[in-house]
C-alpha cells in the first residue's frame, strides 16, 4: 500500500465518528431506495409473472344473459386470443357466528378443465368436483379472516334459495389480488370474499342453465384493445352488455398500479433528503479536515504531488464515507425489502413474492451516494487543490471576524460575551450553520410530513363517516330495483328511514378528452349519504346539470359552466349534454354526482334505483340481519361503524410503524447534524473553550457557548422546517392522490409540536453527548500550543 | 463546601487589601519606580505557601518527574520572575499556582487555604476570583473584540475595572472596538494583560508574555505588568527562559530539573524600558 493510502486509511479512522455520522444518514436514504425501488421491480415482476401464469383477462364485461353460443362470435371479435364466457353474481353469505351477513363474488368454473382465462391458484385442497353442486373454492383472504378451511360449510343465499356450500379448496386469482364489496368504501378481508363453483351449480343457481352472464377475454399480440372492445361490445348489446372494459378499469389492477406509483414516489422523496443532507455532512466534515490538514497539503505539494493527486486523495476519503454508507444501505434496504415482501405477500395474498434488487438498482444507490459524496467534498477538495504550497506551510491566519452589519451588531450589544461568541460564530460561519438548520429543518420537516398524513387521513377518515355518509347500512342491489322496493327495505326490521341512491357506469366526453367514472345519483334532500362540496360542507346535489369531483373534472379539462356529453356504457349508448353545476370534493373516489331521477332519467331507467342507504334502531340489528340474508337480490350489505372501525384500525397500525421509522430516520438526520457539527464546534473551539475555563468559567457556562449555539442554529431552523414540512405535506399530498383518494391538506398542531420537541431533543442530546469533551478539555496544552 | 466559602471570605478580605478605592491612585511615573526597589516585605503573611510540592508526569520507567520537593513563600505583592531552561518546572509551578493542575504531593496554600485539598470546581471558583492569567499565545477569543474580551472576565468578577479603564492602562484605549485579528502581536497580548488585570486579580500568573513578541512590542508589555503591579499591587509572577527579564524582578527564583537551584533578591532592579534582548 502507499504512504499515501495509509494515511487515507487513518484519517478516515480519526474522522471515524463524522464517517459514522455521514454513513448512517446515507445508509438511511439508501436503503429506502433500495427497498422502494427494488420493491417495486419485484412487484412488477410478480405481477407480470402471476398475470401470465394464471392468463389474466385483459378486457372483461359483464351482461344481462346471453346464449352459450355466443360465445363463439366473440371468439371470432378481432384481436381475442381467448375467451372464457362465465356465470358470476353477487350473494350474501351466512356463516355461524357473524352477525352481520358478508359479500361475495361468485365466479363460475368451466365445466371441464382450469379456466381458460383468470385461472385459480388452490393453495391447499382441490377444485371442486363438477357433479357436487355444492362444493366450492374459497378466497384465501376471506378463508383467513373467519378461519374457514376445508371442509367447512356455509350458507348462502343464491336467488332467493339458500344454499349450503362446502369447501373444498383455499384459492387466489390474478383478478382478485385487491377487493372490495360492493357498497365498501375500503378492502375489509372479513367483509367480501370470492367464491368459485361448478358453472352448472351456478346456471342453476341463476337460472342461466345453457347461457352467461360475464366473460373475460385475452388478446392476442398486436391486438388494439380499443377496436376489440367495440367489436366485443356489439356482439353483446342485445344481450344487456354492460360495455367492455380494459385492465385499466379492473379494480384489483388498478389498486395495483396504485400502490406501484406509491413505491416509486418513496423511491425518490425520502432518499433525495439524506441525499442532501449527506452531502452537507461530507462539506462539513472535509472542511474541517483539510483545514487542519494545511502544513501536510503544503508538505505533499513541496514534495512535488500534482494538486490533482492532492485533491483526489481528499475526495477518496468522502467516497470512503460513501461507500461505507452505500453498503450499509444495501444491506439494509434488502432486509427492509423482504420485511415488506413478507407483508404485500400476506396482504395480496401472490402466490410467491421474492424481494429482489436488480443490480441495476445497487448501481443507482451507490451512484447517488458517490454523487452526494462528491458534491459535498467538491468545495473542500477545490480548496486543498488549490492552495499555494509556500501559503499552505505558514501558519493559517486567525479567522478574523467582524460586527457583520449595524443591526446585528446592535443586538450583539445587548448580549452577554458568550452570546455574542455564539452568534458572532454563526455569522461567521454561514455555511456550516445553514447546514446545520437545514438539517435539523429538514428533520422537523419530516417528521410534520409523517404526522401530517396521519391527520389528513384521520380527517378524510372524519369527514366521510360524519359529514359524507352518516348512514349505518348501506344495502346494495344485484341489480336496479324499482324505486317502490323501498316500501319493502322500510319494512325491514329496525329501519328507521331509507335513502334511495343510484350508481352508473357513464362515459363522459369534454373538449376531445373520455372518461370512463361512476355516477352517483342522490336525492335532493339528502340526509344519510351526501355530495361534499368546498371546504367539506355537505351540497344539495344539482337537480339540472352534473357535480364533478375535483379530480375527474381536471381530467376532463371541465369547468363550472361548461357543457359535457355523458354516455351510457351499455345498450344504445344513450347520450346527453349536461352542464357542470359545481366542482366538488368527496375525497374518496373522483366521481360525478346526479340527481337520482335525472340520473335514472338519463339512463333510461326512470323511477329505478341501484340501492338503498339505512338509518337504523340500534336494538334491532339482530332481526334485520337474519331477514337480509334471507332476502335475494341483495348483493352487499355494507355497515357504516364496523367499516369504520376496521378501517381504523387497520390504518393505526400502519400509522404506528410508519411514526416509528420516520423518527428514526429524523434522528438519524438531526442527531447526525447536530454531532457532527457540535464536534467540529468544539474541535475549533478547544483552545477558546479552554480559556474560558482558564479564566474562571465554570463547566456549565462553557458549555453553554458549545450548547448554545447548536440549539440557536435549530430553533433558527424551526420556522424554515415548519414551512418546508407544510410545502412537502401538501406536496406529497398531491403526489399520492389517486382516483380513490384526494386528501385535503390539514393543519394539524400536535403533529408540529412534536415534530419541532422531537427534533430539538435529537440536537440536544447529540449536543450533550459532545459536551463532555469539555470535561476532558487539556486547558495547559491547548494553551501551551500555537493555533 | 465548606472549604471554599472559608477561601471565599479570606480572597475577599485580601482584595479589599490589594485593592485601593478606585480613583485613588496616581498614575504611575518612572520615578516612583523607585519605591518598588525596595525588597519584599519578609515578615508579612505569604500569598503562597509551598511545602514539599512534587508532581510527577505518567507511571514506572516513563515518568517525568517536573517539580520536585519544591518549597517556595510567595509575598503578596511581589513582581517574581521563575527563569529556567525548558522542561525545568517553571510553567509547571505556575500551572500548580493557578488552580490548572494538581502537585502529586506536598502542599500548596493560597493565603493559608490548602489549595491542594480544593475540589475542581474550588478551583474554578478560585481562578475566577483571584488568579489572572497572560499566556505566551495571547489565547483572546477570536469573535470578542478587545473591548469584549476584557468585558468577559468583567461578567464573572466581583469588583470589576471597566473594560476601557483596563485597556487605556495598556495603552490600548484607541483600539478598543477591534478583533484579535485586527490587532499586532503586541496589541493582542495587551489586551491579554488588560483582561488578566480587568478583574483585580491577587495574582498574575505569565507565561512566556513576551516568548512570541519582539523586543520593543514585549518591552511594553512588560511595562504594563509592571504598571498593574505597581497600581493594583497584584503580586505578579512571569515564567521566562529570558535571563535578562530577571532584572525587572524583584526576586529571581531560578528552576533546573523540577527542583528550585536558587531564590535571588534583586537589589537593582531595571525598568523594563532598559532591558535588551
Amino acid at each position: 500500500m502507499r504512504a499515501l493510502d495509509k494515511k487515507l486509511f487513518r484519517d478516515v479512522w480519526r474522522m471515524r465518528l463524522h464517517a459514522a455520522g455521514v454513513a448512517l444518514v446515507l445508509a438511511c436514504g439508501l436503503s429506502v431506495f433500495v427497498m422502494a425501488v427494488g420493491m417495486r421491480g419485484s412487484m412488477e415482476r410478480t405481477r407480470a409473472d402471476y398475470y401470465a401464469e394464471r392468463r389474466m383477462a385483459d378486457i372483461a364485461v359483464s351482461l344481462v344473459r346471453a346464449p352459450d353460443r355466443v360465445a363463439r362470435a366473440l371468439a371470432e371479435a378481432p384481436g381475442v386470443q381467448t375467451v372464457e364466457t362465465r356465470i358470476a353474481g353477487y350473494a350474501l353469505l351466512d356463516l355461524p357466528g357473524v352477525e352481520e351477513p358478508p359479500s361475495a363474488r361468485l365466479v363460475s368454473l368451466p365445466a371441464q378443465g382450469r379456466p381458460r382465462v383468470n385461472d385459480v391458484v388452490i393453495t391447499r385442497g382441490r377444485l371442486p368436483d363438477p357433479t357436487h353442486a355444492d362444493e366450492i373454492l374459497l378466497s384465501q383472504a376471506f378463508a383467513n379472516a373467519h378461519a374457514l378451511d376445508i371442509g367447512d360449510t356455509l350458507a348462502a343465499t343464491l336467488y332467493g334459495r339458500r344454499q349450503t356450500l362446502r369447501i373444498v379448496g383455499i384459492a387466489n386469482s390474478p383478478e382478485f389480488v385487491f377487493v372490495s364489496g360492493p357498497g365498501e368504501l375500503f378492502r375489509q378481508a372479513e367483509r367480501f370474499g370470492v367464491i368459485w363453483m361448478g358453472r352448472d351449480a351456478l346456471a342453476r343457481a341463476y337460472d342461466l342453465d345453457g347461457a352467461f352472464n360475464d366473460a373475460v377475454f385475452m388478446l392476442g399480440r398486436n391486438a388494439n384493445q380499443v377496436e376489440t372492445i367495440r367489436a366485443i361490445d356489439r356482439v353483446l348489446d342485445p344481450y344487456g352488455g354492460a360495455g367492455a372494459y380494459g385492465r385499466d378499469r379492473m379494480m384489483s389492477d388498478r389498486f395495483l398500479s396504485e400502490e406501484l406509483r406509491q413505491l416509486s414516489t418513496m423511491a425518490t422523496f425520502l432518499p433525495a433528503f439524506f441525499l442532501i443532507i449527506a452531502a452537507f455532512l461530507v462539506n462539513i466534515a472535509l472542511g474541517r479536515v483539510i483545514a487542519t490538514e494545511r502544513s501536510n497539503i503544503g508538505l505533499l505539494k513541496a514534495f512535488g504531488y500534482s494538486n490533482a493527486a492532492v485533491a483526489w486523495h481528499y475526495a477518496k476519503s468522502a467516497l470512503i464515507f460513501a461507500a461505507i454508507g452505500a453498503l450499509l444501505g444495501s444491506f439494509a434496504g434488502v432486509a427492509f425489502g423482504r420485511m415488506v415482501a413478507d407483508l404485500y405477500r400476506d396482504y395480496y395474498h401472490f402466490p410467491r413474492l421474492d424481494f429482489v434488487a436488480s443490480p441495476a438498482t445497487f448501481a443507482g444507490a451507490w451512484a447517488a451516494g458517490f454523487a452526494s459524496a462528491i458534491a459535498g467534498c467538491l468545495f473542500s477538495v477545490l480548496r486543498a487543490a488549490r492552495l499555494a504550497p509556500a501559503e499552505a506551510l505558514t501558519p493559517p491566519r486567525p479567522t478574523a471576524f467582524n460586527t457583520a452589519g449595524k443591526g446585528l451588531a446592535a443586538f450583539a450589544a445587548r448580549l452577554d460575551a458568550k452570546s455574542r461568541i455564539i452568534l458572532r460564530r454563526i455569522v461567521r460561519f454561514p455555511r456550516r450553520a445553514s447546514t446545520t438548520a437545514l438539517g435539523v429543518a429538514f428533520a422537523i420537516a419530516l417528521l410534520v410530513v409523517a404526522r401530517t398524513m396521519p391527520a389528513e387521513m384521520n380527517y378524510l377518515l372524519d369527514v366521510n363517516f360524519g359529514v359524507a355518509n352518516r348512514q349505518d347500512v348501506t344495502l346494495t342491489f344485484a341489480e336496479a330495483r324499482d324505486v317502490g322496493v323501498l316500501h319493502e327495505v322500510g319494512r325491514l326490521p329496525g329501519v328507521i328511514y331509507a335513502e334511495p341512491f343510484r350508481i352508473d357506469d357513464i362515459v363522459l366526453h369534454h373538449n376531445g378528452r373520455t372518461v370512463h367514472e361512476a355516477v352517483f345519483g342522490v336525492p335532493a334532500e339528502a340526509r344519510l349519504s351526501r355530495v361534499i362540496g368546498a371546504a367539506q360542507a355537505p351540497l344539495s346535489p344539482p337537480v339540472a346539470g352534473i357535480a364533478l369531483a375535483r379530480a375527474l373534472a381536471e381530467k376532463l379539462d371541465a369547468r363550472v359552466g361548461d357543457e359535457i356529453y355523458l354516455e351510457q356504457t351499455r345498450g344504445r349508448r344513450i347520450g346527453a349534454h349536461v352542464r357542470v353545476t359545481a366542482i366538488v370534493e368527496p375525497m374518496l373516489g373522483s366521481s360525478a354526482y346526479m340527481e337520482l331521477g335525472a340520473l335514472a332519467r338519463l339512463m333510461r331507467e326512470p323511477g329505478r334505483i341501484s340501492g338503498a342507504h339505512l338509518l337504523m334502531d340500534a336494538s334491532d340489528y339482530g332481526a334485520f340481519n337474519q331477514r337480509i340474508k334471507e332476502t335475494p337480490g341483495i348483493a352487499g350489505a355494507s355497515y357504516v361503524a364496523q367499516a369504520e372501525h376496521s378501517m381504523r384500525e387497520e390504518f393505526d397500525q400502519g400509522v404506528g410503524m410508519m411514526n416509528f421509522i420516520y423518527a428514526a430516520f429524523a434522528a438519524v438526520m438531526a442527531g447526525g447534524v447536530a454531532f457532527s457539527a457540535a464536534r467540529i464546534t468544539l474541535a475549533e473551539q478547544e483552545r477558546d473553550l479552554a480559556t474560558l475555563r482558564v479564566l474562571g468559567f465554570t463547566r456549565l457556562e462553557v458549555s453553554y457557548v458549545l450548547i448554545g449555539e447548536l440549539m440557536a442554529l435549530a430553533l433558527l431552523a424551526v420556522p424554515a422546517g415548519i414551512a418546508l414540512g407544510t410545502v412537502l405535506a401538501i406536496w406529497l399530498m398531491k403526489l399520492f392522490q389517486t382516483d380513490m383518494y384526494s386528501f385535503p391538506f390539514v393543519f394539524h398542531p400536535p403533529g408540529y409540536a412534536f415534530a419541532v420537541a422531537f427534533t430539538l431533543a435529537c440536537v440536544l442530546t447529540a449536543a450533550l453527548v459532545v459536551r463532555a469533551g469539555i470535561d476532558k478539555l487539556d486547558m495547559i496544552g491547548v494553551l501551551k500550543a500555537r493555533d | 463546601m465548606r472549604a471554599p466559602t472559608r477561601l471565599k471570605a479570606a480572597i475577599v478580605a485580601a482584595v479589599r487589601r490589594l485593592s485601593p478605592i478606585k480613583g485613588t491612585q496616581t498614575p504611575i511615573a518612572h520615578k516612583s519606580l523607585m519605591m518598588s526597589f525596595a525588597p519584599p516585605d519578609a515578615a508579612a503573611e505569604p500569598l503562597f505557601a509551598l511545602r514539599g510540592v512534587c508532581k510527577t508526569y505518567g507511571q514506572g520507567e516513563t515518568a517525568v518527574r517536573a517539580l520536585v520537593d519544591v518549597d517556595l513563600d510567595i509575598t503578596k505583592g511581589e513582581l517574581m520572575v521563575l527563569l529556567g531552561p525548558s522542561g525545568s518546572g517553571k510553567s509547571t509551578l505556575l500551572n500548580i499556582l493557578g488552580g490548572l493542575d494538581r502537585a502529586t504531593s506536598g502542599q500548596v496554600r493560597f493565603e493559608g487555604e490548602l489549595l491542594t485539598a480544593l475540589s475542581e470546581h474550588a478551583l474554578t471558583l478560585f481562578r475566577r476570583r483571584h488568579v489572572g492569567f497572560i499566556f505566551q499565545f495571547y489565547n483572546l477569543i477570536p469573535s470578542l473584540t478587545a473591548r469584549e474580551n476584557v468585558e468577559l472576565v468583567g461578567e464573572i468578577a466581583d469588583d470589576p475595572l471597566s473594560a476601557v479603564e483596563a485597556l487605556e492602562l495598556v495603552g490600548l484605549g484607541k483600539r478598543i472596538d477591534h478583533f484579535p485579528s485586527q490587532l499586532s502581536g503586541g496589541e493582542q497580548q495587551r489586551v491579554a494583560v488588560a483582561r488578566a488585570i480587568a478583574k483585580r486579580p491577587a495574582v498574575l500568573l505569565c507565561d512566556e508574555p513576551t516568548g512570541a513578541l519582539d523586543v520593543k512590542t514585549g518591552v511594553r508589555v512588560l511595562e504594563a505588568l509592571q504598571e498593574v503591579n505597581e497600581r493594583y499591587g497584584s503580586t505578579t509572577m512571569i515564567v521566562t527562559h529570558n535571563a535578562d527579564v530577571a532584572r525587572m524582578a524583584q526576586r529571581v527564583v531560578r528552576f533546573g530539573d523540577g527542583h528550585v537551584r536558587s531564590v535571588e533578591v534583586n537589589t537593582e532592579r531595571v525598568p523594563p524600558s532598559e532591558l535588551v534582548w
